[in-house]
């Protein structure tokens, strides 16, 4: 056999096994296209799933608030009814009508400073919205680059992030319940640098 | 019972609930509402605030930019300004620092903390 008719045939054989790797590589293309379509279509469900969690536990706070609210207003109501009736059994033998309305006004108090321990408490839910809208937008961030695989992968050119779809949302990415980056003492001496001379 | 009227910013409608009840808890009674920057402004433009305590992380006008704002306006140049926010890296507070609030409490932050901050800044 001929060189030129052995490189021929070398030539051949090199294209036949190029074409037989396309081939393989397009398979698997078309193996991953259908799980990269369906991860795509399932992030949309994912984040309604948080922004649901999210609106749920707004309204729920809200109705918390609602009836914090209403027994704060009933207990001072009560502490100011009291206050008014004290000074009129002074000077009588009623020392221990008057002990009673003691202990009642330090009851409604009492009952006060745990509503407001509640109030406090329910910090919570702006918290836990910001890490759910961190979520949310990272799932979202995760669609966007699946589709854009796809896009290139089906033949159409990658609009790059112009097609990209993300709901505005505003969260801190660091919002933490516990755990504060600067504790308050070293803010306030930014704001209030001790004297150091 | 103090007498000033305090503008309470922030896009979460529970926090707002929960700052207006912290501040009647310490003897504050007038304070309005505003969802973020955009709205506080519209607000400002119809009545006057001794007092704005402003989150960051908002809508249409966040927490930093609406502080820029204020400042940059001769009339609010003095306006006390308090940032309560969940926003606690050191950069973002020098950021807040320079542009022009008068102290800076992180979320979730102690109904001691958020009076003791009006009380200093009103001393200043």
């Amino acid at each position: 056999m001929s060189d030129s008719s052995n490189l021929q045939n070398q030539i051949q054989n090199e294209v036949f096994e190029l074409a037989k790797s396309i081939n393989n590589v397009v398979g698997q293309f078309r193996d991953i296209q259908r799980p990269l379509a369906e991860s795509q279509a399932k992030v949309p469900k994912a984040t309604r799933q948080l922004d649901k969690i999210n609106e749920q536990t707004e309204a729920a706070t809200q109705r918390m608030l609602d009836m914090i609210e209403q027994i704060q207003a009933r207990e001072e109501a009560t502490i100011d009814g009291l206050s008014h009736l004290r000074p009129q059994i002074e000077g009588k033998d009623m020392t221990h009508f008057r002990d009673l309305i003691d202990r009642l006004i330090e009851h409604a108090n009492h009952n006060l400073d745990d509503t407001y321990t509640l109030v406090d408490n329910l910090q919570f839910q702006d918290i836990t919205a910001q890490q759910m809208n961190h979520a949310a937008w990272l799932l979202e961030d995760i669609e966007n680059k699946l589709r854009r695989i796809l896009t290139v992968m089906q033949g159409y050119d990658d609009q790059g992030e112009d097609n990209d779809r993300h709901r505005e949302r505003v969260f801190d990415p660091n919002a933490d319940l516990v755990t504060k980056r600067t504790a308050q003492e070293d803010i306030d001496n930014l704001f209030s640098p001790k004297d150091e001379s | 019972m103090h007498d000033i009227k305090i503008l309470a910013v922030d896009d979460s409608p529970t926090m707002r609930r929960i700052i207006i009840n912290t501040l009647r808890r310490a003897g504050y009674n007038d304070i309005k509402e505003a969802t973020d920057g955009k709205d506080a402004l519209a607000k400002m433009k119809i009545d006057n605030y001794d007092f704005i305590i402003t989150d960051w992380n908002m809508p249409e006008m966040d927490g930093l930019t609406f502080v820029h704002t204020l400042r940059a306006t001769e009339e609010y140049k003095t306006l006390p300004i308090l940032m309560v926010t969940t926003r606690s890296v050191k950069d973002d507070i020098v950021q807040a620092l320079k542009a022009g609030v008068n102290n800076y409490i992180v979320k979730p932050f102690t109904p001691d903390t958020l009076k003791q901050k009006i009380e200093q800044i009103l001393a200043d």
